[in-house]
């Protein structure tokens, strides 16, 4: 009988307005905040609250249920600005001490693969956050932006002190192995890596509450069943907080499933860990060798919702090359609102996948289409450009 | 003596440059005939001292009935002809307008108010029951895409109420216009202007033919003056449509005198400008990859195309792939306002048309004292004689134009001071003149005494 490890992860971009041509040069300030402070709202009160008050409720009633987040640095910047309450609620849902924080790059970017030095700034800025918020230990496990995994991270993230890391179980990858355990890059000495369940995380995530779905509607009871009879050590649930709420409204029935999970569990002897537990306790199953980078994006789960067609490269690329005149400039307001700009999000806005990918995209997106988020994106860079050019002169 | 005009497109119900050069001409040609326009739509609202202006779609009510009955009876003229091609393309918008796509998308919004737009309810029923009679527009939509309804009901609708007016020249714009042209020639057996202000060769390349060719080049035909904007559309009327070059005589549009301001960039670079509807044209890929071959050799350089159009989002994505996104901005759609601040700002404009007949924009450019560089294929190209030009394709010798007048600032002061002097001349009041000449010359009308 296998354990179920779940993990949530709660994110907030700060998107850009229309910034347009006529602003360049003129307007220093990028980011659409009452759009960004309404959604806050909208998902606060749709999700955040709703669904961390429950999971409250649920650690009281029962001491066994155990849960993991990981909450993007940009998300909590944006909390504590606009929404205390969800800070206090996240707060005293941590004190409870059945929930376990993961460590991600702070602006939930893609810099990685440019930039190591900034990729581990960006680490040690959330690991920061964490503490001075939480007052929690450096936290143990590191996941990347949508779950981005491949060999060379996973072993810069070890050399960074992380003893795990999330991955999306690709099917492919795992060549007909379970995801329900734990894997080991081959180029790593101890961290070992979780892989996501995609069947299962999905069916919560994407499959819940549409009523074409065979198994819809989809009970907690049903789902443990479903847990109980799996194979390996641990089944790895994977998905973002919004789910509860946001991507899937009140009306479709999930807070009752997620009320009834922890009983239901109990009912079908499935045992909660996370995933510090999960290291602790389970074993090794093998090799996991991922060369290319993954992800649990898109159906492709590759890095192509952020760097699929030539207006995503360019954007990745420029915003990032600013790296080296950002630093030398040293004003902390500057460097933070560049590294914003490296939120994954802006990128994927600019994804023009069709069909179902699409369809996802596009129910993100606060722009009428990809042109739009690429046209201001490019606009503010330039003058993102401009004022640092401007700065670097200005300097001794 | 008394010209009645017609056209399609009149202001502020405009979509390209034929309303505004109507309005200029009209303007100035007012000062020396009785001038009268009938048009499909006017703002009535809109009104210009000594033109008189009839719109099909505020027709007083007793006309409206004349007309009707009118239409009722039997008749054997020219456009019926026409109303029998009734299985065209449902595209044939005219200037190619790009059809306003669904969604809030600001990129796919139209330059400015089409000619299709929905008449209010008034004018709708209105105009429903002028044309009662005529089968097509019996059901459906009176302002859909079926152009070539619309045009064969202006036709028959205007040469009615030509006959209750008094005129020595019919003067029409463009091919929608031909066949009321003809038609009121043929009732009323005085002389035909038409007035080329673009050609479905411009739009459509030399392969184009079929049913707008055929009344572009019928209407021609029947004229017994054809006035193209440009020398340059008077070789494609007289080679491409065939057109007996005796009477075609090329006058040039004038420009609307205009107060230039300059405003302070608020970046260092210098700034090359493209305005014009994102269609193929105008030429916009070519100026993306002139752009493209001008940063590589100069990074200080910032590009702007204005204007929006079915190209824009495939430009987008191909100035991504060029790497010039943080050189190479888009704007969309911009207003008669916003347009001058740009101007305001801009140091270069290029206009790399493939086929333009005129190119207004280029002139207006001049107005800012903006030095351009042009397309060989375009009117223009005659009056801003001394202009930077190469051919649409050549888009070396473009950027290598472009390079120069950023980079030698002799050379830059001089094309400013020789665009500054060749727009001089470019005014409707000479125009006017001109055309007031032509009528002499080729319609045996006394109209300069």
């Amino acid at each position: 009988m296998p354990d179920l490890c779940i993990y949530f992860q709660a994110h907030q971009p700060n998107r850009l307005k229309p910034y347009s041509f006529f602003d360049i040069g003129r307007d220093p300030f990028y980011e659409a905040d009452d759009l960004n402070r309404d959604i806050l709202n909208k998902v606060s009160d749709k999700c955040y609250i709703p669904a961390t008050k429950l999971l409250l409720d649920l650690i009281e009633r029962h001491p066994e249920f155990r849960v993991a987040f990981s909450l993007s640095g940009v998300f909590i910047e944006q909390a504590e600005h606009h929404r205390p309450d969800v800070i206090e609620l996240f707060q005293k849902l941590v004190a409870t001490g059945n929930v376990e924080l993961i460590a991600e790059t702070y602006y939930h970017s893609l810099c990685f693969r440019h930039s190591g030095k900034e990729f581990a700034r960006q680490v040690q800025l959330h690991v920061e956050k964490l503490q001075s918020v939480f007052g929690v230990e450096r936290p143990r496990v590191f996941r990347h932006t949508e779950l981005i995994y491949f060999n060379e991270l996973a072993h810069f993230v070890e050399a960074l002190g992380f003893e795990g890391m999330l991955a999306e179980g690709v099917p492919a990858l795992l060549d007909g192995r379970t995801a329900n355990g734990l894997y080991r890059s081959p180029n790593v000495r101890t961290l070992k890596t979780l892989t996501r369940n995609c069947q299962l995380s999905d069916d919560i995530a994407f499959r819940f509450g549409n009523p074409h779905w065979p198994e819809h509607p989809l009970t907690a009871q049903k789902y443990a069943k479903w847990i109980a009879r799996e194979p390996g050590e641990v089944v790895n649930v994977f998905i973002d907080y919004e789910t509860i709420g946001e991507h899937k409204w009140e009306e479709t029935g999930i807070f009752d499933f997620w009320s009834q999970m922890p009983a239901a569990m109990s009912d079908a002897g499935v045992n909660f860990a996370t995933p510090s537990a999960v290291l602790d306790n389970c074993e090794v199953l093998g090799t996991y060798d991922v060369h290319a980078p993954t992800s649990w994006a898109d159906t492709a789960k590759d890095l192509s919702a952020w760097k699929g067609n030539t207006m995503q490269s360019e954007a990745t690329k420029k915003i990032l090359t600013l790296e080296a005149k950002v630093k030398a400039i040293n004003d902390p307001d500057l460097l933070h609102q560049w590294s914003k700009m490296q939120t994954s999000d802006h990128f994927y806005y600019m994804c023009t996948k069709g069909d179902a990918d699409g369809e996802v995209h596009s129910y993100f997106t606060p722009y009428p289409s990809p042109y739009e988020g690429y046209m201001y994106f490019m606009n503010a860079l330039s003058d993102l450009q401009i004022r640092v050019d401007r700065l670097s002169e200005a300097r001794p | 003596m008394k010209v009645l005009m017609l056209g399609w497109e009149f202001p502020p119900i405009i979509n390209g440059g034929l309303g505004i050069a109507c309005l200029g001409m009209g303007k100035a040609l007012s000062k020396h005939v009785d001038l009268s326009f009938i048009l499909p739509k006017v703002d009535p609202n809109f009104v210009v001292d000594r033109v008189h202006l009839t719109g099909l779609d505020h027709l007083p009510l007793g006309q409206v009935r004349r007309i009707t009955e009118e239409l009722a009876a039997p008749s054997e003229t020219l456009y019926e002809t026409f109303a029998e091609v009734d299985r065209i393309e449902a595209d044939l918008l005219p200037y190619g307008a790009e059809r306003e796509t669904k969604g809030r998308s600001e990129i796919a919004v139209p330059r400015s108010k089409p000619t299709t737009v929905p008449p209010t309810r008034a004018a709708a029923a209105q105009v429903r029951y002028a044309t009662e009679s005529l089968p097509a527009f019996a059901a459906g939509e009176l302002y859909g895409d079926d152009v070539h309804e619309k045009v064969t009901a202006f036709a028959k609708a205007s040469a009615i109420l030509a006959d209750s007016r008094e005129f020595d020249v019919i003067h029409v714009h463009d091919w929608m216009t031909f066949p009321a042209g003809v038609a009121i020639k043929q009732r009323t057996g005085k002389p035909l202007v038409v007035h080329v202000h673009s050609l479905s060769y411009d739009r459509a390349g030399p392969d184009s033919r079929g049913w707008i060719y055929d009344v572009e080049k019928s209407g021609m035909e029947a004229a017994d003056l054809v006035i193209p904007v440009s020398k340059y559309t008077g070789t494609i009327v007289t080679g491409h449509y065939g057109i007996d070059p005796a009477k075609v005589v090329p006058i040039h549009n004038g420009a609307e005198p205009v107060e230039p301001y300059r405003t302070k960039k608020a970046f260092p670079e210098k700034l090359v400008l493209f305005l014009g509807r994102l269609t193929s044209q105008k030429g916009p890929e070519f100026f993306l990859e002139i752009a493209a071959k001008v940063l590589k050799k100069d990074r200080n350089v910032r590009f702007v195309m204005a204007g929006t159009g079915e190209k824009l989002k495939p430009l987008i994505e191909y100035g991504a792939y060029h790497d010039v996104g943080d050189r190479f901005h888009f704007t969309g759609f911009l207003n008669k306002q916003k347009v001058n601040e740009l101007l305001s700002m801009t140091d270069v404009y290029c206009m790399p048309s493939v086929s333009e007949p005129f190119g207004l924009s280029a002139l207006e450019a001049a107005q800012y004292g903006i030095p351009a560089v042009i397309s060989k294929q375009s009117g223009v190209a005659e009056v801003l004689t001394r202009a930077l030009q190469a051919d649409y394709w050549d888009v070396d010798l473009m950027a290598q134009h472009i390079v120069t007048l950023l980079t030698d600032e002799d050379e830059y002061q001089r094309a400013v001071d020789a665009s500054l002097e060749d727009q001089k001349n470019c005014t409707w009041e000479a125009a006017a003149e001109r055309i007031l000449e032509a009528y002499d010359s080729h319609l045996s009308l006394c109209t300069l005494g």
